[in-house]
């Protein structure tokens, strides 16, 4: 069992997004879904075990605070849980994920609005639930680089939904245009537009804060 | 070769490599001349690093262990917690579940019956004048006379006939005013035919206003406990009567 637990962790490390175009769930994660589709906690226990840190964080730039991005994340393995049922094994693991890490995210932002949407990094780490991730480093650079952290939280902030969505999952997330068409449900055109627009108002939020740091 | 235009609409899909091979290669060759994108093309390379400044969190392992239980409890009560039907199902022998599925088809029935009579009853006055008219008719000795002015030949008149819609559009015949309208005037043309002496005196004396928008008909028969009156909204643009 640890030998297969540890192979998962491999495979699942990115999410078992891997270039190859291959939609087929690798044998061991199979089994490990048909487990959980039987109905066996330890096994759906290992799927949330090996995929919880992508969940989080993904859902955590998606919404962009520690609180809701917590509660998104439990929502969606009980949707994973709920749906297994439906899950075909030659579908990708990952993508279906995503996707309701997608759908979740969406979900949970237009339920509960963007009132306390991307607080800073800080504010998260503050809050106790981060580790610390740069403790030897002396506090100028923390504070830089903390200033720069809210920036980029507040550059996604001005995207749209789907945008966000887009280009989290492919710039963020690493995954190719082909898994972020998946994941969302939309076509490739589709995804390379809006992560287009995206990339533009990031770099336009970018430039124009770097004019504001330059006259202040 | 690429315009400048068409370039700097592609870099920001160019810089991650999102592009084709084909396109790729034009927009390398135009950068390699072009100044201006090859500048932007940097901007957006600088962009993209500063995006990626916001790395994701690391969880430390507390929180997730934290984070994991409460998904597995959450699980458990999902999986324990049937659904409201279910839960009542359980409660109850086959036989009473029947018993209320039958029960509850006998109330919606009884309900939609309900709502069926109601609108019926809408529909009965209209249903009593017609019936109330075929009555007079076919009374023996008593298929009266009809002295209708102008007015009253008018096939527009009938329309405005319906006193107990006040509210309908009266322009517009309706359909059930289309359906009381056979019954009347048929029923007058037949009884101009008969030449009876018994008399319906409609009247411009008779067709006088009892509001400022309702028009009120008497017609007297031949026997002198039968009058019948009728209301009727006045419309403004058709033949109103002459008084």
């Amino acid at each position: 069992m640890p030998y297969e637990v540890a192979q998962i962790a491999l495979m699942t490390d990115n999410l078992g997004l891997c270039d190859s175009p291959s939609n087929s769930v690798a044998p061991s994660l199979t089994l490990l879904i048909e487990r959980a589709k039987a109905g066996e906690p330890a096994a759906f226990e290992q799927l949330v075990d090996h995929h919880q840190r992508k969940v989080l964080s993904t859902a955590w730039r998606m919404l962009g605070n520690r609180e809701d991005a917590r509660d998104a994340a439990q929502e969606v393995f009980l949707r994973v849980h709920k749906y297994l049922k439906s899950f075909r094994t030659d579908q990708e693991f990952a993508a279906w994920l995503y996707r309701i890490v997608v759908n979740v995210c969406r979900d949970h932002a237009r339920k509960h609005g963007y009132r306390h949407q991307f607080a800073s990094f800080e504010s998260e780490r503050d809050a106790g639930a981060f580790e610390e991730l740069v403790s030897n480093e002396d506090v100028e650079t923390n504070a830089i680089r903390s200033q720069e952290r809210a920036l980029v939280a507040q550059a996604l902030a001005t995207l749209s939904n789907k945008e966000r969505a887009a280009l989290v999952l492919r710039d963020l997330e690493g995954l190719s245009t082909k898994e972020v068409a998946q994941a969302l449900g939309s076509t490739q055109t589709t995804v390379r537009t809006q992560i287009s627009s995206a990339r533009a108002k990031i770099k336009l939020y970018r430039d124009r804060a770097l004019n504001r740091a330059r006259r202040g | 070769m690429m315009k400048c235009r068409r370039v700097k609409k592609l870099l920001p899909l160019y810089v991650e490599g999102d592009l084709g091979s084909n396109q790729a290669e034009s927009i390398t060759a135009h950068l390699d001349w072009c100044g201006q994108c090859n500048w932007l093309a940097d901007e957006y390379k600088e962009s993209q690093n500063w995006l990626r400044t916001n790395q994701a969190p690391e969880f430390d392992q507390a929180f997730l262990d934290s984070f994991k239980s409460t998904v597995m409890r959450r699980v458990e009560e999902s999986a324990v917690r049937p659904s409201l039907l279910a839960s009542i199902a359980q409660q109850l022998s086959r036989r009473q579940v029947l018993a209320m599925s039958g029960a509850m088809l006998i109330a919606i029935g009884m309900v939609l019956f309900y709502i069926y009579q109601t609108r019926l009853s809408v529909k009965l006055p209209r249903v009593e004048t017609a019936k109330q008219i075929s009555e007079t008719e076919r009374a023996p000795g008593d298929v009266p006379k009809v002295n209708v002015d102008d007015s009253q030949e008018n096939p527009s008149v009938p329309n405005k006939h319906s006193r107990h819609q006040p509210n309908q559009k009266t322009h517009k015949p309706a359909p059930m005013a289309n359906l009381e309208e056979p019954p009347l005037f048929s029923q007058v043309n037949r009884w101009n035919e008969l030449g009876t002496t018994n008399e319906v005196a409609v009247t411009p004396r008779d067709l006088k206003d009892d509001s400022t928008e309702m028009l009120r008909i008497e017609i007297q028969t031949a026997d002198p406990n039968i009058r019948i009156i009728w209301f009727t909204p006045k419309i403004a643009d058709g033949p109103q009567t002459n008084q």
